[in-house]
């Protein structure tokens, strides 16, 4: 860290930002050192992603002051903090879907011969970018055609081609591997080097510790702490953030674990996974594990009627599954939680009451009548029960914070009381008591005698709660664990293929 | 330097929580509030002399009648707009060869033919809807290249020919009940048209707010995407979407067929960007998912006070267009803006 140097590259003085009914900044003081890895961490709620905001210009109206490199500046629109060189990776993702990896990459400073744009740059300025970030894809790749983590690399590529002197990563690793987070850290370490001023937000505390120098705690809005990382433990930063102590070991609830629910044999989709076989208990969360890209999404499609199989069966308490579309296995009670909330889980637009009885539509019938005052008290038990913030449900979906975002899609899938719910990544952007509010959430439905399949990354999520772990690669299953020989080692030496004894 | 401005919004919570619902109505208000401001602006036009006949009852009878056409059919359109399918530009030529092919089969009787008219409309619709909805073609470039498609039938079958109903049949009832489709009028006042519109906003209405299809409908709307993860059957939906419109437009047809007396394949033309600048000022936004039936018959109704008024004014028909296509400028554009500053525009 770079400490000498007397200015602050970025110095956010008492700012605050309010939006109708909430403060969701409240008079915060925020300093960044170039050179500087700045970790920003708090609940779901607590406003670092509005502090975030701000400071790419988001708002026009935010109260307090900002300092760049000590010179007072205006950060009204973007393209003011984009010359102020703010460079901002969101939370949620911004890239635009149907245009190449080259064009979103160099979007802001497309360049020219003439009028036209020079396609050769073009290329020859992502290829470059896209080698910083350790990405080898074909630049004239829609993005509609890569994997998300992949997209999330384009994204950081995206935004060092605007040269940012402050660089702001808002949950940046969510979406990405163990190897892909390691490159990133990678990446950051160099980006510090060269004297960037980098604000790293995460609830992954893990990650704070690996690559942070300070940590700046919020709460309801407001800052609680700047400290050295160095200076603190684990439980400190989480006692600061949440005001108490949480309890975070799991205790795994004992579960009777009946008959087989779901038969799965010799499933295949061509390209994507081959001869799955798979046994799903009453009362079971059957946990799968595997790195990005072994498959896993692509078998929880085929597993809820998405996509079709190429070959093989499925059956449900004994009988074949053999309709078509996702409605036809909804109707069964087989319901998928995705792990793209943004695009495939919620319809932002719309309000949280909305987007929780989605799922359940065609249930809300009064004769010919559609009436979701049927779903109300639904809404109200869910919003109660996974403690979703904001309360009311007219609130538009865009309006909740990652985190709430992520309740609520959970809350749309419990709405229907699902028989067999296949989660994918059900934790990912959520704080710490969030998590074990869903993990408590997911116990009781197993233990109401439903069927969870667990997919994660999130090793100790699945060693915690999962009572058996299939580790795919490749697109096979290639190994099973009980609990008991589930450690987050084993999990991670099966998933890479290097078996342990 | 100065600092950021300090502008407190101070909206106490439970005034938020309504907020969503009290802007609808205020939406959908306003849009008729827009109307009114028309009429009186037609009133003081007419008081300065810079108009004649506006205020009379023919001229209102004119104007209902124009709406009605144009409600019916922007409140199918409606549907495509909010399935988030921006517009269905076939709508002209449905209008056209609904009209056609009713006039045509007249010596059949009048049911059958009309039965016939709507099922070719239905039937262009259907086309759409299969290649928008399933094979996800873009909307704008297909049901463009179906409006020629359907021009080269019509050229096709009745070269440059127009079919006159007491040409196709003697049959007097049969004349006669067909031109009624525009003339027949309730206590003399109310014509079928209009009632005809109001049948569809009403039903309209009820479809989008009131049923699973509604529901449905919205979601995709907003997010095709997730709207299939939720197991929706976006195809159907968005498919069901161009049926409504394609079968508005076909009642269109028959409408402004009757009020020509004449099937010709000009009949319709304009309606595409008529209804879709009545929907968008009516309140849906070309985003999709958002809006309301009731607003786009207001909608309607400021269009057709417009229009009225600028024919009285004698304003030609090209500067009609283009005022007309300022106007939806402007207002995709607000709509835009507002959406963005609310921090809600992510399409
Ligand atoms: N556009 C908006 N309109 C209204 N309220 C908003 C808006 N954006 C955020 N909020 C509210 O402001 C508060 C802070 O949200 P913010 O997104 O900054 O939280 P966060 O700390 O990033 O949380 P997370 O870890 O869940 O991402 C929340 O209560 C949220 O509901
Ligand atoms: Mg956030």
């Amino acid at each position: 860290m770079n400490q000498d140097s007397p200015v602050a590259a970025l110095e956010m003085k008492e700012v605050g930002k309010r939006f109708p009914g909430t403060i969701a900044v409240d008079a915060v003081d925020f300093e960044v050192y170039a050179g500087e890895v700045h970790a920003l961490v708090g609940e779901n709620g607590a406003g670092k992603s509005t502090l975030m905001k701000m400071l790419a210009g988001s708002f026009n109206d935010y109260t307090g002051e900002i300092l760049i490199n000590g010179e007072a500046v205006e950060l009204h629109t973007p393209s003011m903090a984009m010359k102020h060189g703010v460079g901002m990776i969101y939370q949620e993702l911004s890239l635009a879907n149907p245009i190449s990896i080259a064009e979103n990459i160099v979007a802001g400073h497309l360049p020219r011969r003439g009028v036209l744009v020079d396609r050769a740059a073009l290329a020859a300025e992502a290829k470059r970018l896209m080698s910083i970030v350790g990405l080898d894809l074909d630049p004239d790749l829609p993005i509609e055609e890569i994997s998300q983590h992949e997209a999330q690399l384009v994204e950081v590529a995206k935004v060092l081609g605007t040269s940012p002197s402050i660089l702001v990563m808002d949950e940046p690793t969510s979406a990405l591997s163990r190897d892909e987070v390691e490159r990133l850290f990678a990446i950051i370490d160099s980006l510090r080097k060269r004297g960037l001023a980098i604000v790293y937000i995460s609830h992954h505390l893990p990650e704070v510790f690996r690559i942070a120098d300070r940590v700046t705690v919020m709460r309801d809005g407001r800052r609680v702490a700047t400290r050295d990382v160095a200076s603190l433990t684990r439980e400190e930063i989480v006692q600061m953030m949440v005001g108490r102590s949480v309890k975070e070991f799991y205790s795994r609830a004992e579960r009777t674990i009946g008959a087989v629910r779901y038969r799965v044999k010799d499933l295949s989709r061509w390209g994507f996974f081959h001869h799955v076989d798979l046994e799903a208990h009453v009362g079971e969360i059957l946990g799968v594990c595997g790195l990005s890209g072994a498959g896993r999404s692509e078998l929880a499609r085929v597993l809820v009627g998405l996509d079709a199989a190429d070959e093989g069966t499925m059956e449900l308490d004994g009988k074949v599954l053999n309709g078509s579309g996702m409605a036809y296995y909804l109707a069964r009670g087989i319901a998928y939680l995705t792990e793209d909330r943004k695009s495939e889980g919620l319809a932002l637009r719309l309000s949280m009451e909305d987007n929780i009885l989605s799922s359940i539509v065609p249930r809300l019938r009064r004769g010919l009548r559609y009436d979701k005052r049927l779903g109300r008290t639904t809404v109200q038990d869910l919003v109660k029960g996974l403690s979703i913030y904001p309360t009311d449900p007219t609130v538009t979906m865009a309006n909740f914070s990652g985190g709430n975002q992520q309740k609520v899609l959970l809350a749309k899938w419990l709405a229907g009381g699902p028989r067999v719910l296949i989660l994918d990544e059900p934790t990912r952007g959520v704080d710490i008591g969030a998590k074990v509010i869903i993990h408590e959430a997911v116990e009781k439905l197993a233990g109401a005698g439903n069927t969870v399949i667990l997919i994660s990354s999130d090793l100790p999520e699945l060693v915690g709660l999962a009572d058996r772990v299939l580790i795919m690669r490749q697109g096979r299953f290639v190994r099973e664990m009980s609990y008991e020989q589930c450690t987050e080692e084993s999990l991670l030496l099966a998933a890479n293929g290097e078996e342990s004894a | 330097m100065a600092t950021a401005e300090t502008k407190p919004i101070d909206v106490p919570d439970a005034r938020y929580l309504r907020s969503n619902r009290l802007s609808r109505i205020v939406n959908v208000a306003g849009i008729y509030g827009i109307a009114v401001l028309f009429i009186v602006a037609g009133a003081i036009l007419q008081s300065l002399g810079v108009i004649n006949n506006f205020m009379t009852t023919r001229n209102f009878l004119n104007i209902i009648d124009a709406v009605a056409l144009l409600g019916i059919v922007a409140a199918g359109m409606a549907f495509v707009t909010y399935s988030g399918h921006y517009a269905d530009l076939s709508v002209p030529t449905t209008m056209a060869l609904t009209g056609i092919v009713t006039v045509e089969l007249l010596h059949y009787g009048f049911v059958p033919a009309v039965l016939a008219g709507l099922a070719v409309g239905l039937l262009i619709g259907a086309v759409n809807a299969v290649v928008v909805g399933r094979f996800r073609a873009n909307p704008i470039i297909w049901t463009l290249a179906m409006s020629y498609v359907t021009m080269g039938v019509i050229r096709l079958v009745w070269v440059n020919r127009q079919i006159y109903p007491d040409v196709q049949t003697d049959n007097i009832r049969t004349i006669a009940l067909f031109d009624g489709i525009f003339r027949l009028r309730l206590f003399n006042v109310i014509s079928l048209p209009v009632l005809l519109m109001i049948l569809m906003m009403l039903a309209g209405h009820f479809v989008l707010t009131h049923t699973v299809y509604g529901a449905q409908l919205k979601l995709t709307g907003s997010a095709r995407r997730t709207a299939t993860f939720s197991g929706v059957n976006a195809e159907r939906v968005i498919g069901i979407a161009f049926l409504i419109a394609a079968f508005a437009a076909a009642v269109g047809g028959l409408i402004i067929t009757s009020l020509s007396r004449v099937g010709a394949w000009y009949n319709g033309t304009g309606y595409e960007f008529r209804a879709v600048t009545a929907v968008v000022i009516g309140g849906v936004t070309l985003a999709g998912g958002r809006g309301t039936i009731i607003g786009v018959i207001g909608g309607a109704f400021v269009i057709g006070l417009m229009n009225n008024i600028m024919t009285l004014i004698g304003i030609g028909t090209f500067s009609q267009d283009m005022i007309r296509g300022a106007i939806f400028i402007l207002v995709v554009g607000i709509n835009a803006k507002s959406l963005r500053s609310l921090g809600r525009d992510d399409a």
